[in-house]
C-alpha cells in the first residue's frame, strides 16, 4: 500500500526469498552447530592428545569458515535485501519494532566473525586453552545470534501478547520462542554432523577415518530424540487456530511436512549407515546425497513454517500483502487504489479497468503468486473460473480457507481485478451463461370433466415444484432422475370421500420422453453411484415412465416414487415440464373412472458453470458438461483431500450423498461429514457475491429469463422471492449448518456468515433439510392474508407431517392436491404453456385457481357448501385473480 | 502526480532519531574505510602485478594487502550491516522505495558479493600456485566492488530525490537507475579515488608497523604508499570540487557561508586533505593519517548535511514519532560493550600469539 511493487511476475519475489532464505538458513544453522562441533572436537583432540584429530579440526575449520562466513554471511545480508524488495511493509515493521534486537544480533555476528578469524588464522599459535576459549566464544556468539533471530522469526508466527501490548519483550519471548529455539538448536547439531562428513570422508588414513565417521555419525543419531521431542513441543506450542489453518486447511503444507518427516528419517538412516563399515567411494557419494537431503530437510521445515504463517507476514497483524487486518474495514470503504501510494490509477473507469485490475493484482496478489512462473502460478489456479467464479473467489477468499488473505477493496475494485485476471491473464472474454431464451409455447392438454356427470375428481401433483438432476453421471451424481408423483381420488357427492379400494391408478409420460436412458448416463453408472445395476428406463424404485401408483396408507394417497423423468425429448427438445396422464380405473372392471394431467418438473439446469467454467452440455442450453464437472471434482479434491476426480476418471464416479447424509435420498453419509444441503449452501454462501435471491438462481433453475424458470407459482407472481421464505443465502446456510453443529466443518463455515432478518447467528433456528422447512402458516396465520412484509424465515415446522407437501386439511385432502406443488402454487405461470401447471383447476373448475376456490365447492360436493370445513377462511373470492396466466 | 504523495508513511522509532543517525554515521564511516581499503588495495595489487608480472614474491610493497583483503571483506560486511540497519530505521520508507525501483540491480549485489568474496580468497590462496587464476580472481572482485559501489551511489542518491520516482510508472521491472543525476559521476568517482588514497595509506600503515619491527625496505614502502595517497588525494580534491559544482546551487551556497556550521565543516574538510597531500609527499605518515581522519569525519558530516538539504521538502527525521524502548536500547549498549571487550580479548591473545611466534 505504501510502496511500489517490483513486477517480478514470472520468477516471483517469493521464490527469490525462498531460494535465498533456505540456502542461508541451512548454512546459518551449520554456523551454530558447527561451532559446537569445533569446540568439542578440538577439546577432545586436546584431552586425548590426538594429533590426527587436531589436524582434522584445523582443516575442517577452514572449510567451515569458507562456507559459513562467506556464503552464510552474505546470504544473510541477502535475506534483508530481498525481503525489503518484496515485502517492504513487513520488513519496515520488523526493523522498527526490533531494531535493538537486530543491533544486538549484529554485535553477536561481529563477535562470531572475530572469533572465527582469530581461531582459524592463529590455530597453531594460540595455546590450547586459549584456542578452546576462542572456539567456545565463537559457539556462544553464534548460538546467541540464533537466540535473537529465533525470537523475531517466532514472533512472526506467534506474536502472542504483543498484539495487545506492542511490548518488545512480549513479542520476543513469544509462545513459540523456547520451543523453536530448542528445536533449531537440535537442527544445528544435526547439520553440523552432516557437514562434518564432508571433511571426514576426505581423511586419508582409513582407520582414523573410520573412527571419525563413527564420531560424526553420533551427531546425527544421538540428537534425534531431542529433535523429535522438541519438534512435538514446538508443534503444540503453536496456537490451535494457526495449526488448523496451516496443517488441516491449507493443502500446500502436506507436501513440505512430508518432505520434512521423510528427510528426518533419511538423516537418521544416514547416521546409521555412516557408522557401519562402507567403502570409501560410497562414503563420498552418500555424503553428497546427505548434504542435499539436509537442504531438503531445512527447506521442508522452513516452508512449513512459512506456510503456517499464511495469510500473514506477521500473524494476525499484517497480511502477506502488507495490509493490516485492522485497516481492512476502512480500505474496503475507501478503496485500495485511492489509498495505495503507488497506484497509477485512482478512479476506475470502463476504459482503465484492466489497468486498474493490474494495479490491484500487483498490490494484492503478486506478493505470493507468479504469472506463468514457478511458484503459486496464478494461471492454472484461475484457469477454471469464470468472471463470476473469480468474483466468488475474491469474495470468499480468506473466509473458510484462511491461508489466503481476504480481498480488500471496494466492489468496483474487486470487479476490476476479476476482469484483469480473466481478460488479461487468461485471455478470455466475460461470457454470460444465462442469456434470455425464447421458449416454445406448448399446447395445454386438458382431460375431460363433466360437472354434472363425472363421479370422480382425480387430483395429482408432483411432490416437488422442481426436481433437479445432475446429469454428469460420468463424474458424479448429486441427484438422479427421480420424480415422485402423488394423487388422491375423490368420489363426488354431498359428502365426498377419498377412495382407494378396488382402484388402480396408472401414469404415463407423454411421447418422446419414454427413453431417458438415451439421454443421460444415470443407468450406465448406477452400479457405481447406487450400488446396483438399474434396468434401463427404470427408476431407483423400479418405476418406469409408465406404470401404476401404489397406495400409501400413511399419507392416504397414491404414490409413484422415483420415476426417472429427464427433460430431454427424443426429438432433441429440452422441456423441463413433460406431461403425465394419470388414469383412475376400476380394478375389477377396468372401467376408466377419472383422468387428469400433470407436469413432472425435472431440470438439468444446475448453474455450476456460472462459476466453475464450461458450457451447457445439451445444445448449449442445459446439462452439465465434463469440463464443469471435472473442475468441481478437482476443487473438492484439493480442499477436502479426496480423490474423486481420479476415481471418476478410472470409471468409478461417486454419489455425493454417499459421504454427505441426505434425507432427500435417504442416505446416511459419513459421520463427520456435513449433510449435503448444509455442505453445499454453507460452503457457497461464503463465496457467492450476493446474499439475496440472485445467489439462489445462480445454482437453482429459477432464473426468470432462463430455460426452466421453476419458481412459477402464485408467490412468484406476487413478487415474492426465494429469500422471503428461506431467508438470505447466508441465513439459509446458517440454519442448515446450525443443524449440524456437531460436525467439525460447521463452525468454520458459519464463522463469517451474517444475518439480515434476525439479529445474529445465535437467533437462527437450526433445521434439517427436507424435514424442516418454512411453514406456510408463518405468514398465513389462520390461513389469512399475510401482513405486509411478512417473512417465513426461521420458523420451521415442528413435525414432519406439517410440511406443506405432507400436510392435509381437515378432510385428509393433501395441501398440494388443491394448491399445486411447492413453487408452482395455483395459479402458476408455466413458461412452456399457458396453463401447463394449472391443468387440473382448469379441468375441474375452468379457472386456474386452487381447487374449490371462489366457492367452487361443487367440484367435489356437486353443490355449493356453507361452511369451510377444509381449513379456516376459505369461503371468499380468490384474493389475487390478477395473477391468473 | 505529486512526488510527495509517493513517499511512504513513516513508522514510529524506538529512540530519538539522533541516536540512530549517529550510530549510522559512525558505523558507515568505518565500513566505507574498509571497503575503500579492499578496492584500493585490490587495484594497487592488480596494477602492480600487471605492470611487473615476473616478480611474484611476497616481498612486494602491495603484498600485505593480498592476505588482508579476505579478512577485510568479513569486517566490511559486518560493519556494513549496521549502517544498513540504522538507515532503515530513519530513512527506511525512502530507502525501500528507491531499492525497489532498481530492484533487479540491487538484488544482484548479493550473488556478486559472494563471488567477490570468494574471489578475494582465491586471489590470496592461489597467489603463487596459479598467478593467472589469482589475477583474474582479484580482477573480478574489483569489478564487482565497483559495480556494488555504483549501485549504492545510485540508490542512495535516488532515495533522496522523490521527484524522480515517477519514472517507476514507465518501468516497473526494477531496472531504474539515477543516471540522469549530474552528481552521480563525481560522487561515484569520489568513492573510487578515495579507495586508491585509502589503499595507499593502508599499505603505508602496514609498512610503518613493519618499519618498527625493522623489516628491510619498509621505509621505502611507506613512502610508496604515501605517494599513492598523495596523488590520489590531489585528484580527489579536483573531483570533490566537481561534485560540489554539480549539487544544486542553493545547497552549495550553504557550504559557502549560507550556514555557518556547514561552512566550517566544509572548510576543514577542504583544507585537511590539502594538508595531507603536503605531509604525504613529505613522507610524514602520522600527520597524514591524522589529517586523513579529520577529513573523513568532515566528509561524513557533509554527506549527512547534503541528505538533509535534499530531503528538506519531503522529510525530516525530527518529525518521526518516538515509541521508546530504552530498556532494550540499554541492553544493546551493554552487549555492545561486552562484545567489544571479548573481541578485544581475542585480538589481544592473537597478537600475543604472534609475538610469541616472532620470539
Amino acid at each position: 500500500m505504501n510502496y511500489p511493487v517490483w513486477e517480478l511476475t514470472s520468477i516471483g519475489g517469493g521464490s527469490l526469498i525462498a531460494l535465498i532464505a533456505v540456502l542461508h538458513v541451512y548454512i546459518a544453522h551449520l554456523a551454530v552447530g558447527g561451532g559446537l562441533f569445533i569446540w568439542l572436537t578440538d577439546r577432545k583432540a586436546f584431552k586425548d592428545n590426538n594429533p590426527a584429530l587436531h589436524d582434522y579440526i584445523k582443516k575442517h575449520t577452514w572449510f567451515f569458515l569458507l562456507l559459513t562466513m562467506v556464503f552464510g554471511g552474505m546470504t544473510g545480508v541477502g535475506i534483508w535485501f530481498i525481503i525489503a524488495l518484496v515485502n517492504p511493509a513487513g520488513t519496515s515493521m520488523l526493523i522498527h519494532n526490533f531494531v535493538w534486537g537486530w543491533a544486538i544480533e549484529w554485535v553477536f555476528f561481529g563477535g562470531e566473525i572475530a572469533a572465527l578469524l582469530v581461531y582459524h588464522y592463529q590455530f597453531e599459535r594460540l595455546t590450547e586453552p586459549e584456542r578452546n576459549r576462542v572456539s567456545f566464544l565463537y559457539f556462544l556468539f553464534a548460538w546467541l545470534s540464533l537466540f535473537v533471530i529465533n525470537g523475531i522469526l517466532a514472533f512472526m508466527l506467534t506474536p502472542g501478547k504483543w498484539l495487545e501490548t506492542q511490548n518488545f519483550w512480549h513479542g520476543f519471548f513469544n509462545p513459540t520462542f523456547f520451543s523453536s529455539l530448542a528445536f533449531r538448536s537440535f537442527m544445528c547439531m544435526i547439520i553440523a554432523g552432516l557437514f562434518a562428513f564432508v571433511t571426514t570422508v576426505r581423511i586419508k588414513d582409513s582407520i582414523f577415518r573410520k573412527t571419525m565417521m563413527r564420531y560424526t555419525a553420533k551427531w546425527l543419531i544421538y540428537t534425534m530424540p531431542g529433535l523429535i521431542l522438541s519438534a512435538i513441543w514446538y508443534f503444540y506450542s503453536i496456537p490451535q487456530d494457526i495449526r488448523n489453518t496451516a496443517f488441516n486447511i491449507n493443502p500446500q503444507s502436506a507436501l513440505f511436512i512430508n518432505i520434512f518427516i521423510l528427510t528426518t528419517i533419511l538423516i537418521f538412516i544416514g547416521g546409521i549407515v555412516f557408522s557401519l563399515r562402507i567403502e570409501e567411494r560410497w562414503q563420498k557419494i552418500i555424503t553428497a546425497v546427505m548434504i542435499l537431503v539436509g537442504l531438503l530437510w531445512m527447506g521442508g521445515f522452513e516452508y512449513s513454517r512459512e506456510i503456517a504463517r499464511k495469510p500473514f507476514i506477521i500473524s494476525h497483524y499484517m497480511y502477506t500483502t502488507g495490509i493490516k487486518p485492522a485497516d481492512a474495514e476502512n480500505l474496503n470503504h475507501a478503496g485500495i487504489l485511492k489509498t495505495a501510494k503507488w497506484s497509477a490509477i485512482r478512479e476506475i473507469t470502463e476504459e482503465n479497468k484492466l489497468q486498474a485490475g493490474k494495479e490491484l493484482f500487483n498490490l494484492q496478489c503478486l506478493s505470493c503468486h507468479t504469472v506463468n512462473g514457478i511458484r503459486n502460478d496464478i494461471i492454472p489456479r484461475t484457469k477454471d473460473l469464470t468472471y463470476l467464479g473469480l468474483i466468488a473467489q475474491l469474495t470468499g477468499q480468506g473466509r473458510v480457507l484462511k491461508y489466503m488473505p481476504p480481498f480488500i477493496g471496494t466492489e468496483k475494485e474487486k470487479k476490476a481485478l476479476a476482469h484483469y485476471i480473466l481478460e488479461e491473464l487468461q485471455q478470455k472474454p466475460v461470457s454470460d451463461k444465462e442469456s434470455e431464451i425464447n421458449l416454445p409455447i406448448l399446447e395445454d392438454t386438458i382431460s375431460e370433466f363433466n360437472p354434472a356427470k363425472s363421479d370422480y375428481v382425480l387430483l395429482c401433483w408432483s411432490d416437488l415444484g422442481m426436481h433437479c438432476i445432475s446429469d454428469a453421471e460420468k463424474w458424479f451424481t448429486i441427484l438422479p432422475p427421480a420424480n415422485t408423483m402423488e394423487a388422491q381420488l375423490i368420489k363426488r357427492g354431498p359428502v365426498p370421500e377419498l377412495v382407494s379400494e378396488n382402484i388402480e391408478l396408472t401414469y404415463e409420460i407423454e411421447d418422446g420422453f419414454k427413453n431417458p436412458a438415451q439421454h443421460v448416463d444415470f443407468w450406465k453408472y448406477s452400479e457405481m453411484t447406487f450400488g446396483r445395476k438399474i434396468p434401463y428406463n427404470k427408476g431407483l424404485t423400479g418405476n418406469g415412465l409408465n406404470g401404476v401408483f401404489e397406495f400409501d396408507e400413511n399419507r392416504n394417497s397414491f404414490k409413484a416414487e422415483a420415476i426417472p423423468v429427464v427433460p430431454y425429448s427424443d426429438a432433441g427438445i429440452f422441456n423441463p415440464y413433460p406431461l403425465f396422464t394419470i388414469k383412475a380405473l376400476n380394478k375389477g372392471t377396468g372401467e376408466l373412472l377419472a383422468k387428469a394431467n400433470v407436469v413432472a418438473p425435472a431440470s438439468t439446469k444446475m448453474g455450476c458453470l456460472n462459476c466453475h467454467e464450461g458450457n451447457w452440455r445439451f445444445k448449449n442450453r442445459a446439462g452439465m458438461a465434463d469440463e464443469t464437472a471435472i473442475n468441481i471434482l478437482k476443487i473438492h479434491d484439493r480442499i477436502n483431500n479426496t480423490e474423486l476426480y481420479k476415481s471418476a476418471a478410472d470409471g468409478k464416479p461417486q454419489l455425493c450423498q454417499d459421504c454427505h447424509e441426505d434425507p432427500a435420498l435417504n442416505t446416511e453419509g459419513k459421520p463427520d461429514v456435513l449433510n449435503f444441503s448444509a455442505a453445499m449452501h454453507g460452503w457457497h454462501a461464503n463465496y457467492l457475491p450476493y446474499d439475496d435471491a440472485r445467489s439462489c438462481i445462480l445454482c437453482h433453475p429459477a432464473n426468470p429469463i432462463g430455460i426452466t424458470r421453476c419458481n412459477r407459482g402464485l408467490h412468484n407472481s406476487l413478487r415474492l422471492v426465494c429469500t422471503d421464505c428461506h431467508g438470505t443465502m447466508q441465513e439459509h446456510s446458517l440454519s442448515l449448518l446450525k443443524g449440524q453443529v456437531e460436525k467439525p466443518a460447521s463452525a468454520a463455515l458459519m464463522a463469517n456468515l451474517t444475518t439480515t432478518n434476525v439479529n445474529s447467528t445465535d437467533d437462527v433456528e437450526p433445521r434439517t433439510p427436507w424435514i424442516k422447512e418454512p411453514d406456510c402458516l408463518t405468514c398465513h396465520q389462520d390461513f389469512e392474508k399475510p401482513a405486509e412484509n411478512s417473512n417465513a424465515f426461521n420458523i420451521w415446522n415442528d413435525e414432519f407431517e406439517e410440511l406443506y407437501r405432507i400436510r392435509t386439511d381437515n378432510a385428509e385432502i393433501r395441501c398440494p392436491a388443491c394448491h399445486g406443488s411447492t413453487h408452482a402454487l395455483y395459479p402458476a405461470k408455466n413458461p412452456y404453456g399457458k396453463q401447463r401447471d394449472n391443468l387440473q383447476p382448469i379441468q375441474y373448475s375452468g379457472q386456474p385457481f386452487p381447487i374449490g376456490s371462489n366457492n367452487t365447492c361443487e367440484v367435489c360436493h356437486k353443490t355449493k357448501m356453507q361452511d369451510a370445513i377444509h381449513h379456516e377462511n376459505m369461503e371468499h373470492a380468490f384474493r389475487n385473480p390478477q395473477t391468473a396466466p | 502526480m505529486n512526488p510527495s504523495d509517493l513517499i511512504p508513511a513513516t513508522e514510529a522509532i524506538p529512540a530519538p532519531s539522533g541516536i540512530f543517525i549517529a550510530l549510522g554515521l559512525i558505523t558507515f564511516t568505518l565500513h566505507i574505510l574498509i571497503i575503500n581499503t579492499i578496492l584500493g588495495g585490490g587495484l594497487i595489487t592488480l596494477f602492480s602485478r600487471l605492470r611487473s608480472p615476473d616478480q611474484e614474491n611476497s616481498d612486494h610493497f602491495y603484498y600485505p594487502a593480498v592476505n588482508k583483503i579476505p579478512t577485510m571483506f568479513a569486517l566490511g560486511v559486518n560493519l556494513g550491516v549496521a549502517p544498513l540497519l540504522f538507515i532503515q530505521v530513519i530513512y527506511g520508507h525512502l530507502f525501500y522505495t528507491s531499492s525497489i525501483l532498481m530492484a533487479s540491480f540491487w538484488i544482484m549485489i548479493i550473488p556478486l558479493l559472494i563471488i567477490a568474496y570468494y574471489g578475494a580468497y582465491i586471489h590470496a590462496r592461489k597467489y603463487f600456485p596459479a598467478p593467472f587464476l589469482s589475477k583474474s580472481a582479484i580482477l573480478i572482485t574489483i569489478l564487482i566492488v565497483l559495480y556494488i559501489g555504483f549501485i549504492f551511489v545510485n540508490n542512495l542518491s535516488l532515495m533522496v530525490q522523490p521527484e524522480k520516482w515517477t519514472i517507476y510508472f514507465d518501468n516497473r521491472s526494477g531496472i531504474i537507475l539515477n543516471l540522469s543525476d549530474i552528481t552521480l559521476m563525481p560522487r561515484y568517482l569520489h568513492f573510487i579515488t578515495a579507495s586508491l588514497a585509502v589503499g595507499g595509506l593502508f599499505l603505508s600503515l602496514i609498512w610503518t608497523i613493519r618499519q618498527k619491527k625493522e623489516v628491510n625496505g619498509a621505509a621505502e614502502r611507506v613512502k610508496s604508499g604515501l605517494k599513492i595517497f598523495g596523488y590520489a588525494t590531489l585528484v580527489q580534491i579536483g573531483i570533490g570540487l566537481w561534485y560540489l559544482l554539480t549539487i544544486p546551487r542553493d545547497f552549495m551556497l550553504q557550504f559557502m557561508g549560507g550556514n555557518i556550521f556547514y561552512t566550517i565543516i566544509f572548510l576543514i574538510g577542504f583544507l585537511t586533505p590539502i594538508g595531507a597531500v603536503f605531509t604525504a609527499f613529505k613522507n610524514k605518515f602520522r600527520p597524514t593519517l591524522i589529517m586523513f581522519f579529520v577529513t573523513i569525519v568532515c566528509m561524513g558530516f557533509i554527506r549527512y548535511f547534503l541528505k538533509i538539504m535534499y530531503l528538506d521538502d519531503h522529510f525530516s527525521p525530527d518529525g518521526l514519532t518516538i515509541q521508546p524502548q530504552y530498556g532494550v536500547m540499554a541492553l544493546f549498549f551493554i552487549i555492545f560493550i561486552a562484545g567489544l571487550f571479548s573481541i578485544a580479548y581475542m585480538v589481544k591473545i592473537a597478537l600475543s600469539a604472534n609475538r610469541r611466534r616472532a620470539v
